[in-house]
C-alpha cells in the first residue's frame, strides 16, 4: 500500500501499468462517505490499462485508507488534494482523462473548470458539475447518511460484513466537518464549467433521481454525452459494471481516440 | 494437495494475515476459507492483496485479469483454493526463472 503525503494530508494512491502502447493518462475519483478506490479498481482500472492507459487511483481525504483530518472538507480541499497528486507525485505531464463516480465527478469538473487545458476527457457515473441544485441534494445526502449512520451497531447488526467500511464512514461524518464544510462549498465560477470544451460522457442509472440533473450538465456542457441505463440506482458502477465498461470503452475509441 | 499448492497456500495466508491485520482470522486459512463470509474481507482489501501479489510473483502472475472475472459485488464469493489454483497455474506455465 502506498501512501503520499499531498496538500497536507497523508493519501493513499495505487498505479496499474497502461498494456501495450500507451494512450494517455486516467485518474479514478471514487464517491463520498462509504465508497473507496476498490469501486473502480475492481471494474474499470485494468479494463482501461488494457486500452494502454496509465491509471491511477487514491482513496479521497477521509475515505479509504487515507488519512481523515477533522476539517477540511470543502470542494477547494478535494480539488487541491487532485491538483498536488498530478503535480508533485505522479508528474503527469499532458492532459489526462478524469473519471468521476458521483462526488468524485463533481471532484473532476471541479478540477477541469480550474484548469481546462489539463483535462482530455471526463467520464462521470451518477454526477453532475458543482452546481447549487446538486450540492442541496448532497446536503440532504450527507444529513441522511450522518442520521443512519449515527448508530453503528445497528447498521452492523443488518450488514455485519460490512464492518469496516461502514465504521469509517461513520466516523467521517460524525468526527469531521464534512457534514457543515462540503455543502457549504465555494462553488467553480459557472461561465468557467461552461468552458469545459473537452468531451464528457456522463452515465446515469434508470431508477436513479440524479438523471433529473442530466438535462442541466447538458444545457451547460452541450458536447456531453448522456446515457441512461434502465433498471438501476445510484450504485451503477457496482451493479452493472459489464454496462458500464462497454458504454466507457466504446466512447473512449469514438471520441477520443 | 501438490506440494507446489501448499506452498502456494502458505504464501496466500501470511498475505492475507498481512492485509487483514488485527482484523485476521484466528482459525486456519483453508483451501474453502471464503474471502467474505469467512474473512470479513472487503473491497479495500483486495486492492491491498493485488499490492502484494505484484510485489511477491511480479509479472508471472496476473492478477488484473483474475480480478477482472470478478466485480465488487461478487468479489467476495471468492474462496482462497480459486486463488491459490490460479496462481499455480500460472506459475506453472510462466518461464522456469534461471
Amino acid at each position: 500500500m502506498t501512501m503520499i503525503h499531498a496538500n497536507g494530508v497523508d493519501l493513499h494512491v495505487e498505479e496499474v501499468a497502461p498494456v501495450g502502447v500507451p494512450t494517455g493518462t486516467a485518474v479514478l475519483i471514487h464517491g463520498m462517505t462509504s465508497d473507496s478506490m476498490a469501486s473502480w479498481f475492481l471494474t474499470l482500472a485494468h479494463p482501461l490499462a488494457q486500452a494502454g492507459l496509465r491509471v491511477l487511483l487514491y482513496d479521497l481525504r477521509g475515505h479509504g485508507h487515507s488519512e481523515r483530518p477533522a476539517t477540511g472538507y470543502s470542494l477547494d480541499h478535494f480539488v487541491d488534494d487532485l491538483d498536488a497528486l498530478l503535480a508533485e507525485h505522479w508528474k503527469v505531464d499532458g492532459p489526462v482523462h478524469l473519471f468521476g463516480n458521483s462526488f468524485g465527478g463533481t471532484v473532476a469538473f471541479s478540477y477541469a473548470a480550474r484548469h481546462p487545458a489539463r483535462v482530455a476527457g471526463i467520464v462521470t457515473i451518477e454526477s453532475a458539475p458543482p452546481t447549487a441544485a446538486w450540492f442541496g441534494r448532497m446536503a440532504r445526502r450527507l444529513a441522511r447518511a450522518a442520521e443512519t449512520l449515527a448508530d453503528v451497531d445497528a447498521v452492523l447488526s443488518s450488514r455485519p460484513l460490512m464492518a469496516r467500511r461502514v465504521r469509517t464512514a461513520s466516523a467521517l461524518l460524525a468526527e469531521t466537518s464534512i457534514g457543515v464544510e462540503l455543502p457549504n462549498s465555494v462553488l467553480n465560477d459557472p461561465a468557467a464549467i461552461a468552458a469545459i470544451d473537452c468531451p464528457v460522457l456522463c452515465l446515469y442509472g434508470g431508477e436513479s433521481a440524479v438523471r433529473e440533473l442530466a438535462a442541466e450538465t447538458e444545457s451547460v456542457l452541450p458536447q456531453s454525452r448522456h446515457v441512461v441505463i434502465p433498471g438501476f440506482g445510484h450504485t451503477l458502477l457496482i451493479h452493472a459494471p459489464d454496462q458500464v465498461r462497454a458504454e466507457v470503452l466504446d466512447w473512449l475509441v469514438s471520441y477520443v481516440h | 494437495m501438490p506440494s507446489d499448492q501448499t506452498a502456494v497456500l502458505a504464501d496466500v495466508d501470511s498475505m492475507l494475515r498481512d492485509v487483514l491485520g488485527d482484523f485476521g482470522p484466528e482459525a486456519e486459512i483453508t483451501m474453502d476459507t471464503t474471502f467474505r463470509d469467512d474473512l470479513g474481507m472487503e473491497s479495500l482489501d483486495v486492492v491491498s492483496l493485488a499490492g502484494r501479489l505484484q510485489a511477491r510473483y511480479g509479472n508471472s502472475v496476473n492478477f488484473a485479469l483474475f480480478v477482472s472475472t470478478f466485480d465488487v459485488a461478487s468479489v467476495g464469493e471468492l474462496t482462497v483454493g480459486q486463488l491459490v489454483h490460479y496462481i499455480s497455474d500460472s506459475l506453472a506455465k510462466a518461464p522456469a526463472a534461471s
